[in-house]
């Protein structure tokens, strides 16, 4: 295999918590060089909540959480509070391609490293801030936290039961969106840099970034003035089309039954016929009540009381693979036990990654999403430890001797 | 001053959204993109709207009309060999190909890297597809709702604790499809990057369902970590970070540090009950969330959510409005950095977008024209530049080849 896209491209990684992460996650899967700026004074907050392996918290080194978004980069520790730690920064970024931080706006520029300064330094660096809300605008200096920023973007607003209030995505979906951005906003000025020589700023709100992926939604009102109804599963075009209660899980989870479901999407009437079929009812593909999706729409909760009173009989993974045999959308709404251990695609797409960490040992990890053909496509280590690669990096990176590390750590400037 | 990715030549085969929103986003940074339609039917998307008016019409939906602005369309119909000989001649001198056409869709026509390798050894092929183009399931059926659920996401969003009875809940839109595209333009630019050090391209195999897997935050790693199973129905670990309803609307409550609930209370004028002790830290007013929403939910219904909003900001507490779609176009916020754009197209007229993701410093997002009409470059693209005669393309039109 060949040299992996990025590789020697140097990342200054100043992020912290889950945007800024995904964005370098991204970079390091492509072979960039992710050089994590941390601090012991005050760790990243995904080094210390959980998941811990075995259950037992402690130490900065064992969540999963951190251990998931920051493999395959190196990590340094510095303290701003100490002028020394501001050198080696600065000599990093002399020797960096890209600066990518999430804090909100205006702290790179305290801490002395905002884009003016930063320019100085490397002139044709690539510099992105993935923030809240962004570098300009009333609100720029308005605080940001992920799960906020969902409801904020309007996705909440569209996302919901029928007749519900407003619900939220789950997870702070704007962070990890943000971050896949981001890397594509890097890499394309990497491409113009490599043209052109020149570096420049990106400024990314991950409010922004979020907006992009709700046309159907904001359309509706720049078009027609509506406020879009909340749809629950159900689609304007698809019928059946939801989530259906199975047989539970044979074993209950510390008491609590979980129950399994399978999701079902119906494109059209053919694929009616065939859903019919295999749920042993074919007369309904020609019934009135349900021949097309005109009617299947009207009688859609009759139409999901068949459904699911079928589904409830089955396994989830059962009838994903009946209908799939028909060819018809369907799949498990698969949770974390079932990824890991019934999934049987991903395994056969070696996803999963058991890299060996010094402090958890080997633990099933979510991969990089793309295979290349003929460029190296793998993570190259477990994350690293917090400071791990500190002495590394400062002297066979930056220069240091080993003296000068000494006199420098002796500061208090690599806590 | 051109757009930072000026110089590629890009091929998109597109339907719905994945490949073209990939192409989109280079598309908007100067990328010269055809996009490649079925005769007569077009991508999927022109039948999704929303709509003006709310009838569908081919040349006025939304969705359409968004992802695929500053493209080139021509048309053609992949069943047949002199569409893929075309095609094989628009990709000589191409960067990049990108597409969604499924698994068992590219076998039958004949759709892999190796005939395009053999025309065009720098050619990056970028294939985006639910499940990836190998492996158990490579040729499973999928729409954003299976895939939302394949991916993992599904499972924990829902009703929650209080309702068990309601399904887990697939989030708005298609965001498997969104999801696809940015990730697969990431590899995709990953790899034409590769090509412009190697002078080689490759194929770039995308699998949306890894693409999500790989987003679940602290969820996945619950269960290999410590054989928990995360769900829809957990209790929250902490309170209040919930979506509540002022008099005007709804704001999400957000106070995950302590700091940020003395701000809260503050705000609120110190009520008596905000200091009681079932109430005192976090993990209690989780434990006690019934009684705590009760309080809130009394004072937030005299609130107006924007005034309240103002108020905690102020005080550095991270809540936010749970925005309508009007609140959106109506936000000073938004409107003072220029984020809605205005496209004229010749059918559906001149309407307000989304905007660019970012703003990039030293090279412009830019709209340079709107979607194209079905087949609307066809002329240009076989004609003027395959340099196809008059005849020939009357010939190939009436065939159902373009």
């Amino acid at each position: 295999m060949s040299k992996r896209p990025l590789e020697g491209i140097k990342v200054a990684d100043f992020t912290w918590v889950w945007a800024g992460p995904y964005c370098t996650l991204q970079l390091a899967h492509l072979g960039a060089d992710v050089i994590r700026i941390e601090t012991r004074t005050r760790p990243c907050i995904t080094r210390v909540i959980p998941p811990w392996p075995d259950g037992k918290p402690g130490g900065l080194n064992r969540s999963g959480y951190f251990n998931q978004y920051n493999q395959g980069k190196r990590s340094i520790t510095l303290n701003f509070k100490q002028p020394a730690a501001h050198e080696v920064a600065r000599k990093l970024i002399a020797k960096s391609d890209v600066v990518v931080n999430n804090f909100a706006h205006g702290v790179m520029d305290k801490m002395g490293f905002g884009y003016e300064a930063v320019r100085k330094i490397r002139p044709d660096i690539v510099m992105i801030s993935l923030s809240g809300y962004g570098d300009t605008g009333p609100y720029r200096d308005f605080i940001a936290y992920g799960p906020a920023q969902v409801p904020l973007s309007g996705l909440s607003s569209l996302t919901g039961y029928k007749g519900w209030p407003p619900m939220h995505s789950g997870f702070s979906y704007a962070d990890p969106n943000a971050g896949a951005h981001g890397a594509f906003a890097i890499i394309a000025a990497l491409i113009h840099r490599q043209k052109t020589g020149e570096g420049q700023y990106i400024d990314m709100s991950q409010w922004e970034s979020m907006m992009a992926l709700l046309p159907e939604g904001i359309l509706q009102y720049t078009f027609n003035g509506e406020e879009p109804e909340r749809l629950g599963n159900t689609d304007p075009t698809m019928a059946p089309h939801g989530v259906f209660r199975c047989l539970d899980r044979p074993e209950k989870i510390a008491g609590h039954t979980i129950d399994q479901f399978v999701a079902i999407a119906c494109a059209d009437d053919a694929e009616w016929a065939r859903v019919a079929k295999a749920i042993g009812r074919p007369e309904l593909a020609t019934d009135p009540k349900f021949a097309t999706l005109k009617s299947r729409k009207q009688n859609e909760n009759e139409l999901e009381q068949i459904i699911s009173a079928w589904t409830a009989t089955q396994r989830a993974a059962d009838v994903a693979e009946m209908l799939q045999k028909s060819h018809i959308a369907a799949s498990v709404v698969a949770d974390n036990k079932f990824l890991s251990e019934e999934d049987a695609h991903l395994p056969e797409r070696d996803y999963w990654v058991y890299k060996t960490h010094p402090e958890v040992g080997v633990k099933q990890h979510a991969g990089v999403p793309w295979r290349m053909s003929r460029t190296e496509t793998s993570v190259r280590e477990a994350a690293p430890l917090i400071g791990q690669h500190t002495e590394e990096v400062l002297t066979e990176l930056l220069g240091y001797s080993a003296e000068e590390v000494a006199s420098i750590r002796s500061q208090g400037a690599l806590e | 001053m051109p757009g930072a990715l000026s110089s590629l030549k890009i091929i998109e085969i597109g339907e719905m959204i994945s490949a073209p929103y990939a192409s989109k986003l280079m598309a908007d940074l100067g990328a010269d993109v055809i996009k490649i339609e079925r005769p007569g039917i077009g991508d999927r998307a022109r039948t999704r709207g929303p709509f003006p008016g709310g009838s569908a019409h081919p040349e006025k939906s939304g969705l359409f009309l968004y992802l695929n602005a500053n493209k080139r369309g021509v048309t053609l119909d992949l069943n047949k060999s002199a569409a893929m000989e075309l095609l094989e001649k628009v990709a000589a001198d191409a960067d990049l190909l990108i597409h969604n056409i499924s698994p068992p869709d590219m076998d039958r026509i004949g759709f892999n890297f190796e005939r395009f390798r053999k025309i065009n050894p720098r050619l990056v092929m970028t294939s985006i597809t639910p499940y990836g183009v190998t492996g158990p399931h490579r040729d499973w059926r999928a729409e954003d709702l299976t895939l939302w659920c394949a991916g993992g996401i599904c499972a924990i969003n829902g009703g929650g604790m209080d309702h068990p009875e309601m399904p887990p809940l697939k989030t708005f839109g298609d965001q498997s499809g969104f999801q696809g595209g940015v990730h697969g333009a990431v590899a995709a630019l990953g790899a034409v990057m590769a090509a412009m050090r190697d002078g080689e391209g490759q194929h770039v195999d995308v699998s949306i369902q890894e693409a999500l897997a790989a987003q679940l935050e602290l969820f996945f790693e619950f269960w290999p970590y410590a054989g928990l199973i995360a769900n829809r129905l957990g209790r929250k670990p902490i309170q209040p970070v919930e979506s509540l309803q002022c008099k005007d609307g709804w704001i999400y409550v957000c106070c995950v540090e302590e700091h940020q609930w003395r701000g809260f209370v503050e705000v609120m004028g110190n009520p008596d009950w905000a200091n009681e002790e079932v109430f005192s830290d976090r993990f209690k007013r989780a434990e006690n969330w019934v009684a705590l929403k009760i309080f809130l939910e009394e004072w937030l219904s005299q609130q107006t959510v924007i005034d309240l909003y103002r108020k905690v900001q102020a005080k550095r507490v991270p809540f936010a409005p749970v925005s309508t779609m009007g609140d959106l176009l109506n936000s000073e916020h938004l409107k003072a950095r220029g984020f809605f754009v205005e496209i004229n197209h010749p059918v559906a007229g001149n309407q307000k977008y989304p905007g660019a993701p970012c703003k990039y410093g030293g090279t412009p997002w830019a709209i340079r024209m709107p979607a194209p009409v079905l087949g609307q470059h066809n002329q240009q693209i076989f004609g003027d530049r395959l340099g196809l005669s008059a005849s020939r393309l009357t010939e190939l039109k009436k065939a159902g080849v373009i």
